[in-house]
């Protein structure tokens, strides 16, 4: 029962990862169900994101999607500061780990959600201008 | 594009984090690059997402490493899981063309709080 459940939601995790919406910020709710360690899950998620990475990489050149402009202004400070996060994670306990994923998660769920139906308010008014401009004409 | 001073100390200070919250709690930290990649660098969305790839993939091979030093990793079931993902990434990637952004956006902002909510308690 515990490896469908994997299979299952990884594979949910990865339809969102292969949007480019965060699959990993999915995953680890998910696997939170099942009898794991924090630290468990975390790893799973980050090495479970390797392989779906780079074939979404392929796929991104391929279709000329991928722009790095000043990336060396983000990967630099981005890698240094990742060794030193996995570090902390080591020596944080599991409960720790959980509260603080649980308030990212609300976090940024309450942040995409805002942004969402802002973007969808704006997308209506545009529709409203773009029928009175078809109708005057 | 040439970057100001004040937009690389911003790029700087909020990849930093991002890779922070990567590394802490095993993942998150593209949804940081994303919005810096949109916000600083001005790329549009299918872009951003695209390209934020390359930032994380690194960040994330060194977290994992680190993760598998210090013995973080249970094989069996990472394996298992891994291979939904992939299998998933793909229908992901079949379906992003089929599916409106904001539909799946509004869709992934409410797993997430829900997420958050199952995990306080």
């Amino acid at each position: 029962m515990q490896v469908f459940l994997l299979i299952l939601f990884g594979f949910i995790a990865g339809i969102f990862g292969g949007m480019g919406m965060g699959g990993g910020t999915v995953l680890v709710p998910l696997l939170s169900f099942l009898d794991l360690p924090q630290k468990t899950i975390q790893a799973i998620n980050l090495i479970g994101f390797l392989p779906m990475c780079c074939v979404a990489l392929v796929f991104h050149a391929k279709n000329k999607l991928l722009k790095p402009v000043g990336i060396g202004w983000l990967i630099v400070p981005a890698l240094a500061l990742a060794v030193v996060g996995a570090l902390v994670a080591d020596s944080a306990s599991n409960d720790v780990l959980r509260y603080c994923f649980a308030a990212f998660l609300l976090t940024v769920g309450v942040w995409q959600l805002i942004v969402a139906i802002k973007f969808a308010i704006a997308q209506k008014k545009q529709s409203r201008f773009d029928d009175n401009d078809t109708k005057r004409q | 594009m040439n970057l100001t001073a004040k937009n690389k100390c911003i790029l700087a200070a909020f990849s930093a984090t991002a890779g922070f919250v990567n590394g802490f709690l095993g993942g998150g930290g593209g949804v940081i690059i994303v919005a810096l990649l949109l916000a600083v660098i001005k790329l549009h969305q299918k872009y951003a997402q695209a390209t934020a790839l390359l930032v994380v993939l690194p960040l994330t091979a060194v977290s994992a490493a680190v993760y598998l030093w210090k013995g973080s990793v249970d094989w069996i079931p990472t394996l298992w899981a891994t291979l939904g993902v992939v299998v998933g990434g793909a229908a992901g990637a079949l379906l992003l063309s089929k599916l409106k952004g904001n539909v799946a956006k509004i869709i992934f902002a409410l797993v997430l709080i829900a997420g958050g909510v199952k995990m306080f308690f």
